[in-house]
């Protein structure tokens, strides 16, 4: 009898235990939204001064070359990812030019292949955008912008929130790597 | 008491047994070739990094990049937090699933541990009582992108299916006017953006492993062969040198008849509105408006005119210039009206398709053509394949004279900004087989622009202007 009430009572605080465990444990199926962010790498050492050359969408709907002196990492996704900072942060030495994605914009994340095709994921467009000339100098603004900067990359491919899209405004081909096309830079 | 007790004890039994569920569930085992670790597990997901690092595959994380790069041998991956979108041996995939931030790094279903990262690495999960042992041998084929090409000749046909990654491949005869082209662990993804116009090839399907090729009644392979730089089958078509059964009953080919008809784009359409301007003017609505009063001013000058679409209705891109196609089309004419950001900028311009734009499909075939041009033993010439290669260059040629002379009347008979002609990869230009342009007759985001375009004299002038430039291209 006394080895019955031993066992029960051991039982019963195993219970207690394993119930305050249950209810401080918290959801299996949500432990990923507390996940503490994905650990950063160590800083590297400053990249060297290079002068880059980043395109902004003028007034008469080309695109328009500034010059600008940056650290410039030599690994191809640092790389672009400076030119694509730059590119996003806008023009700095004249108010007739505009950033060429017009609404604000993030790199979400950068693939780079073998064959030195770029994939640049952005941010999408909150709202649907329209003409041929938007697309275009967005298109071509980030193209040139990075083949220009980065000499491994020979094609780019734009993607818009995680997503290959056929096209932005229901004109240019945007299903595959687009190369250089200076057609779209205004004559100096 | 005794059964108040006993019924506690029941639940917490009860309790015990769910809760040791609940850590069964908190983790799971891998193993391989003799080693094991415990994974850990979050609901339906899994750590990804240690089962990379348990089968010998190096996984890092890019900050600069935003992503996972995984190499294992010639093996390249890269994936991210929160995309569905990945790099998977330098071709782009839908992983159908993003992964998440983790304690670990990152996490996700052991399906896409399976599907997305084991399998293009030549692994393959099987279920073991405690997890899962890790087998090498692939379950799940890695796609590999086609794209085809076909060049007609005089009595044979060119197929060229260019592949995304070099894959073993191997071309056989099912029955009369259908052969296969099967693909060692892979599975092909046909690119349907590229529309190709033969009369003996008339339909490529693909299923699991293999491709389809269904052919014109009394057509036979005549031989095949893989070439490398780029990865690509080569197919030479014709006629059929034995029937073993009889040719299945086809739908006739449609032959156009009468003369060759231009076909008029109207841009967008349906859902797909356009552009539109601070008044509500809809670009749908101007090309629509536009497109009927070309279509009639050049009926009026006795051409043969069809249009794309004459309602309010939505029409893929690719379906827009394969109608042209179809019709072999004298000339291939898209409408549209443009928008900036600016409002200040105005003026027409006219594109066409860029020569270094052109599919890398038909770049492969021409290069192929070109590789093979001194050693064709096959009935086809030399020459013919000096013409075929010709014949593309001179559909852009052509395609340039038509923009430049619709672009030369826009300028001298309506006065706007010329804003020239210029050249771009757009979709609805893409494998136009005849003379194609694409008009952006003004800027409906400049509210005097707009104010134009929504004028029907001045939609009859523009339509008279563009019929013009059409004329001056036939008549050269």
């Amino acid at each position: 009898m006394h080895r019955r009430v031993a066992f029960i009572a051991l039982a019963a605080l195993a219970g207690v235990i394993l119930l305050v465990w249950l209810l401080t444990a918290g959801d299996p199926q949500h432990v990923q939204d507390d996940l503490a962010p994905v650990e950063a790498l160590p800083t590297p050492t400053p990249a060297p001064e290079q002068r880059v050359v980043l395109l902004f969408a003028g007034g008469d709907g080309l695109l328009h070359p500034e010059l600008r002196s940056v650290p410039l990492p030599a690994e191809v996704h640092e790389r672009i990812r400076v030119v694509m900072t730059e590119l996003l942060s806008g023009p700095k030495n004249s108010q007739q030019l505009a950033p060429v994605i017009p609404y604000p914009a993030a790199v979400e994340a950068i693939f780079v292949d073998q064959q030195g095709n770029a994939f640049v994921d952005l941010t999408a467009p909150p709202q649907p955008l329209s003409g041929s000339s938007t697309e275009l100098l967005l298109a071509y603004g980030v193209v040139d912008s990075i083949i220009l900067n980065c000499p491994e990359v020979t094609a780019v491919q734009i993607l818009f929130g995680g997503h290959e899209v056929p096209t932005l405004t229901g004109h240019l081909d945007l299903s595959k790597p687009l190369v250089l096309n200076k057609r779209f830079i205004a004559a100096s | 008491m005794r059964r108040k007790l006993t019924l506690l004890l029941i639940v917490m039994a009860a309790a015990g047994n769910w809760i040791a569920a609940q850590d069964l569930d908190r983790s799971v085992e891998f193993h391989f070739e003799g080693r094991a670790i415990v994974v850990p597990k979050f609901g339906p997901k899994v750590e990804l990094l240690p089962v990379l690092e348990l089968v010998g595959a190096e996984a890092k994380y890019s900050l600069s990049a935003g992503t996972y790069g995984v190499v294992l041998g010639e093996h390249v991956i890269q994936f991210s937090v929160g995309h569905k979108v990945m790099l998977v041996n330098g071709n782009l995939q839908d992983a159908r699933e993003a992964p998440v931030a983790s304690p670990g790094g990152v996490a996700a279903s052991l399906s896409f541990l399976e599907r997305s990262l084991l399998s293009p690495l030549g692994f393959r999960l099987e279920q073991i009582p405690l997890g899962y042992r890790v087998e090498r041998g692939a379950r799940f084929a890695d796609p590999v992108s086609i794209r085809p090409a076909v060049a007609d000749f005089g009595v044979t046909t060119t197929l060229v299916l260019t592949l995304s990654r070099s894959t073993p491949a191997a071309v056989a005869d099912i029955e009369a006017g259908k052969i296969s082209v099967r693909f060692e662990g892979a599975t092909p993804h046909l690119d349907g953006s590229t529309p190709f116009r033969s009369r003996r090839v008339l339909s490529l399907t693909s299923r699991e492993q293999t491709i389809e090729v269904s052919l014109a009644p009394g057509i036979g392979l005549l031989s095949w062969h893989t070439l490398e730089g780029p990865p690509r089958v080569t197919m030479e078509l014709g006629p059929a040198r034995a029937t073993p059964t009889p040719a299945p009953q086809r739908a006739p080919v449609v032959i156009p008849s009468g003369p060759r008809p231009i076909v008029i784009d109207p841009g967008h359409g349906g859902d797909d509105i356009g552009a539109e301007s601070g008044s509500g003017l809809m670009e749908k609505e101007i090309t629509l408006s536009l497109a009927r009063r070309l279509a009639r001013v050049l009926e009026a000058r006795g051409y043969r005119v069809r249009l794309t679409r004459d309602g309010d209705q939505s029409r893929a891109l690719t379906d827009r210039t394969a109608l042209a196609n179809r019709l072999e089309a004298l000339a291939f004419v898209s409408l549209h009206a443009n928008a900036f950001t600016a409002s200040s900028v105005s003026g027409a311009e006219t594109y066409y398709m860029s020569i270094d734009e052109a599919s890398d499909a038909d770049a492969a075939a021409m290069a192929d053509l070109e590789n093979r041009a001194g050693t064709a033993s096959d009935g086809r010439s030399p020459l013919d394949l000096i013409l075929w290669d010709l014949a593309q260059v001179e559909v852009l040629n052509e395609s340039a004279q038509l923009a430049l002379s619709v672009q030369q009347r826009l300028n001298s008979q309506l006065g706007g900004r010329d804003r020239g002609v210029r050249q771009a990869p757009f979709v609805v230009l893409t494998g136009a087989t005849m003379p194609a342009i694409l008009v952006e007759v003004g800027f409906l985001s400049n509210s005097s622009e707009a104010d134009r375009l929504a004028q029907p004299d001045y939609q009859q002038k523009l339509a008279e202007t563009i019929a013009a430039g059409i004329e001056d291209f036939v008549r050269r």
